[in-house]
């Protein structure tokens, strides 16, 4: 992978590059870890960590590169039904009947369980209505399913910092602006505003 | 004399007026009393109305997978008949790749849907199209009327379902008058002509073959009155009778009749009124009887358990065709139709009146979620709507399969037959709706509700929470993490001594993490669970939705924790919803008697796991299906259905388990003995067995197996457990979270020996 040709100055780079990475991997597992030997007496050897927590999507870096080809809205991914639904939701919610909204997401949901735009939508009406837990969790569900789609997760981290806000929760919500400003920067670094 | 007789005369007026007078001023005031009971019970409420409870609509639209003959079976169990003409609501008529239908309306929860023509074009097993057909336009989206699954009475109570006189069939009302009361219009309420003629054939007869009630007195009998024949019982009727109607029209008793009559008896459930009754004799509603359907209610009048059309069909149908003919004599029916209708069967469906009564175990379990909310009152007498989540199409299947594969186990284990008892729950991924519920083998009887009520051991069925709670530590365990398989003893305090046994009693070596789980093995499970210890792994049981007490001991590794089916779909159904936990619910929404919305039950989740950890433990779970001890469920299902179980089986074969899940369906199933004995069963050998096709019937939807933001794929040679490339033929791609797989190459890599690390420092260093 190295050529043989590079200046000395480069393979002491990537000398440095390669034990920076041997480094950090000291701390990932391997395939050999045993639990050890586990005494009859069934003491647990070492006592585990605290519980991993629901992870925030990590901080994304500005990348130049392209995005991939997102989904930007519902109608691309859903089914006429599920698209009439939606349509019939906004309504709804102009109307000022956030319940009603939610009620016909859920509806839109029998028929798509993993359409994280509805998910992401009933966030929405769950914040409407004041639901800041459930806003919170309907919009983690929606990130979840979304496997990375930027738009989505944008709407949903502002979401999620509107819901926190408003539980007053305010180092969370700080939290979620860094998200939507991570993500905005990875979209504004995807579509370079044209001179 | 003559003053005497005078004195005399005019003492005997004064007595006999004020006699008159006393009985006057006693007789109205006996007369107010009536008029005021009669008012009293007729303003307002006049019966206390059972909540009625439906299943999920059908929902139909481009693109469900649903063949038309999936349809047309929907449409039967709703009462739809087959009709080319279309003419009524509740008909259809089938070709190969379509299905017109009269679709009945329905006030749903989020507004009246309207009766319309549909047409719905099929390409195989997928709705292609549904078309409105009147208006020759297409259609987005449309619900089929929900089917009555049940209603919620006071025990000994009465069972109606209200209607208005325009709601009935012409030809009820006429026929009822025409049967039961010939002069009700003409009468005011007593007929003596009607008693002096069933005085006479009642002579003739020398018994009694003959009512000369009106159908005014048999309303005030049945409302006021015990039915016991005494003369005072007789007067009161007769004045109460008069008083009803000087204030009532004649439609406005007709109607109060027509709820009010009994029909019939199904249990301790006293069936009142033709509304419920068309339900409960014809599986649907009132306005779609046919007049020899019609003849049968009304021939009921007379006596519902002396005509019952299940247990005495032949009076029955000899009494139908009776009225049939009084019906024609009286005009109300051509001779046309008389001829042919006396011709037809009863028609009259299953037991337990089609879907009335029908499931039982899903019905007690809404009836529990509702006492979170309802007082009893609330329930039995407001007429509420409930519409609950159960998928008729699910139920059927679930059932079928318990009902059938109970004795091909008992037979291939040579036991006798109904040893066996069986649970089954199946939920919907993602959002915790119980979609099927069964609570033992005779899945029509209102019993001991085992899906609920029956906390079993749950065996294996504890293991992926172990495990989940090791992946939750990436720093230390992965899939690929190996595990001792050697002897444990335990020795805690104040209990005996504790050496777990693999299921085979053999020892297998060091095994993957991944192995362990998906063949089931106990030691190193033990090892495993120890390591991490026992709260930790209780704990993630109870975060999964786990609400027993079970106590935070070794012996829960394997399994010591009592769990009924449903509470198991539930902990499942966070595994399978990605980490994401909802309550099984089992409502939707509550309807008031005029159709306004009163309550939502909205979907409730919470993120409890990261997706990482459980998009790995899920990647082992499919392991126990493909290489484990759930892979008979391929023997049926297509290899391409990518699906997660555990089999659970506890000491001794009490119980035999299988839990698992594909991307919409958590499925649950359990077998055992209701006196706890052994069945000899395994988990694979019993519940699986049911669990396959439940799973096949219902599509399950393949799982996407898309790796989360948190986890990558990397390919790894499994002989070394090092990272693999295209040199090494054996490599598997296996899962790992983000920075916690193996660096190294493997000895079969190429870069292993050309390009690796140690190679970096040659290139720079060997010159």
């Amino acid at each position: 992978m190295v050529p043989r040709y590079l200046p000395v100055r480069l393979k002491l780079m990537v000398l440095l590059a390669a034990l920076l990475v041997a480094a950090c991997q000291t701390t990932s597992g391997t395939h050999k870890v045993y639990p050890g030997d586990t005494g009859p007496e069934g003491e647990p050897l070492s006592s585990p960590p605290p519980p991993v927590d629901a992870q925030p999507l990590e901080p994304l870096l500005p990348l130049p590169q392209p995005l991939p080809d997102y989904p930007k809205s519902a109608g691309q991914i859903s089914g006429a039904a599920v698209t009439s639904l939606m349509k019939r939701a906004q309504q709804y919610r102009q109307a000022g009947q956030a319940d009603q909204a939610a009620g016909t997401l859920e509806r839109a949901l029998r028929i798509e369980p993993r359409n994280y735009f509805v998910w992401s939508a009933l966030a929405q009406a769950h914040l409407a209505q004041k639901n800041y837990a459930q806003a919170e969790s309907m919009a983690q569900k929606s990130n979840a399913l979304a496997r990375g789609n930027v738009y989505v997760a944008l709407e949903n981290w502002k979401t999620i910092a509107a819901a926190r806000d408003g539980e007053g929760n305010a180092a969370g919500a700080a939290d979620a602006a860094a998200q939507i400003a991570a993500l905005q920067a990875r979209l504004d670094a995807a579509q370079p505003t044209s001179p | 004399m003559a003053v005497n007789t005078r004195s005399i005369k005019i003492a005997a007026i004064s007595v006999l007026v004020l006699l008159l007078s006393v009985a006057g001023v006693l007789f109205s005031g006996y007369l107010i009393k009536l008029d005021k009971e009669i008012r009293d019970r007729f303003a307002g409420a006049r019966w206390a109305l059972p909540a009625q409870v439906y299943a999920a609509p059908q929902e139909l639209y481009a693109g469900l997978a649903l063949n038309a003959k999936d349809l047309v079976h929907e449409l039967q169990r709703l009462g739809y008949r087959e009709d080319a003409r279309l003419e009524m609501t509740g008909t259809y008529s089938a070709g190969a790749q379509r299905v017109d239908l009269n679709a009945r309306g329905f006030d749903f929860w989020d507004g009246v849907q309207p009766p319309e023509r549909l047409s719905v074009t099929f390409s195989g097993d997928v709705v292609t199209d549904i078309t409105d057909i009147d208006k020759n336009e297409s259609r987005d989206l449309v619900r089929l009327d929900p089917m009555l699954i049940g209603s919620i009475y006071p025990k000994q109570g009465e069972d109606r379902v209200l209607i208005k006189l325009s709601d009935a069939p012409p030809l009820l009302p006429k026929g009822l008058v025409a049967v039961e009361d010939h002069g009700f219009y003409s009468h005011s309420g007593i007929s003596v002509k009607a008693i002096f003629r069933a005085g006479i054939a009642n002579l003739r007869a020398g018994h009694v073959v003959q009512g000369g009630s009106t159908l005014t007195q048999q309303l005030i009998k049945n409302f006021f009155l015990t039915s016991r024949q005494t003369w005072t019982r007789k007067f009161n009727e007769a004045f109460m009778s008069l008083l009803l109607e000087s204030h009532y029209s004649k439609d406005e008793i007709l109607e109060a009749y027509l709820n009010e009559v009994h029909l019939g008896q199904d249990g301790n459930r006293a069936v009142h009124g033709f509304g419920l009754g068309a339900h409960f004799y014809f599986n649907k509603p009132l306005n779609e009887l046919r007049p020899h359907e019609i003849a049968l209610l009304v021939g009921l009048v007379k006596g519902p358990s002396f005509y019952n059309p299940r247990r005495n069909p032949q009076r029955a149908t000899a009494r139908r065709n009776l009225v049939l003919g009084i019906f024609r004599d009286e005009g109300l029916i051509g001779d046309a139709e008389y001829q042919a209708d006396i011709k037809l069967p009863l028609g009259v469906a299953g037991s337990r009146g089609g879907g009335v009564e029908r499931y039982p175990a899903f019905v007690d379990l809404v009836k529990r979620q509702l006492e979170n909310d309802y007082k009893d009152e609330d329930l039995t007498n407001e007429g509420l709507r409930i519409f609950t989540t159960l998928d008729p199409r699910v139920q059927e299947t679930l059932e079928a399969h318990i009902i059938g594969q109970l004795p091909v186990i008992e037979k291939s284990r040579k036991m006798k037959a109904d040893t066996l008892e069986a649970a089954g729950a199946v939920t919907s991924v993602d959002r915790g709706e119980v979609l099927a519920l069964v609570g033992g083998r005779d899945v029509r009887f209102p019993g001991f509700n085992r899906a609920l009520d029956s906390r079993r051991s749950i065996g294996s069925l504890a293991k992926p929470f172990v495990y989940l709670t090791a992946l939750e530590h990436p720093e230390q365990y992965n899939l690929e993490t190996v595990i001792d398989d050697e002897p444990i003893e335990l020795k805690l305090p104040g209990a005996p001594l504790w050496s777990p046994k693999n299921y085979d009693r053999q020892l297998h070596g060091p095994q993957h993490l991944y192995m362990a789980l998906a063949q089931s093995m106990n030691l190193p499970t033990v090892r495993l669970g120890l390591a991490l210890g026992p709260k930790a792994v209780l704990e993630t049981m109870h975060q999964a939705g786990y609400d027993g007490d079970a106590k935070a001991l070794p012996s829960i590794f394997l399994g010591a924790v009592d769990a009924s089916p449903l509470q198991i779909a539930e902990m499942y159904g966070t595994l399978a919803s990605g980490g994401f936990h909802a309550s099984p619910s089992a409502i939707r929404e509550v309807q008031t008697k005029e159709g306004k919305p009163l309550q939502r039950y909205p979907l409730q989740i919470k993120q409890v796991f990261a997706d990482g950890p459980v998009y790995l433990l899920t990647w082992a779970m499919q392991k126990v299906m493909t290489l484990g001890t759930g892979r008979a469920a391929y023997s049926l299902l297509s290899p391409d259905t990518a699906v997660a179980g555990k089999s659970g089986t506890t000491d001794d074969y009490r119980d035999s388990w299988f839990a698992g899940f594909g991307a919409d369906r958590v499925t649950v199933i359990w077998v055992g003995r209701d006196d706890n004995r052994s069945t000899g069963l395994s988990g694979s050998s019993g519940a699986l067995r049911v669990w396959m096709r439940v799973m096949k019937d219902l599509h399950v939807r393949s799982l996407d197996n898309i790796p989360p933001a948190s986890v990558e794929e990397i390919s790894i040679d499994p002989e070394s457990g090092l990272r693999a490339d295209d040199q090494c033929l054996d490599a598997v791609v296996v899962p790992y979270l983000r920075n916690s797989g193996p660096f190294d190459w493997a000895p079969c890599a190429a870069q292993g020996s050309t390009s690796g690390p140690m190679q970096w420092l040659k290139d720079i260093f060997g010159h």
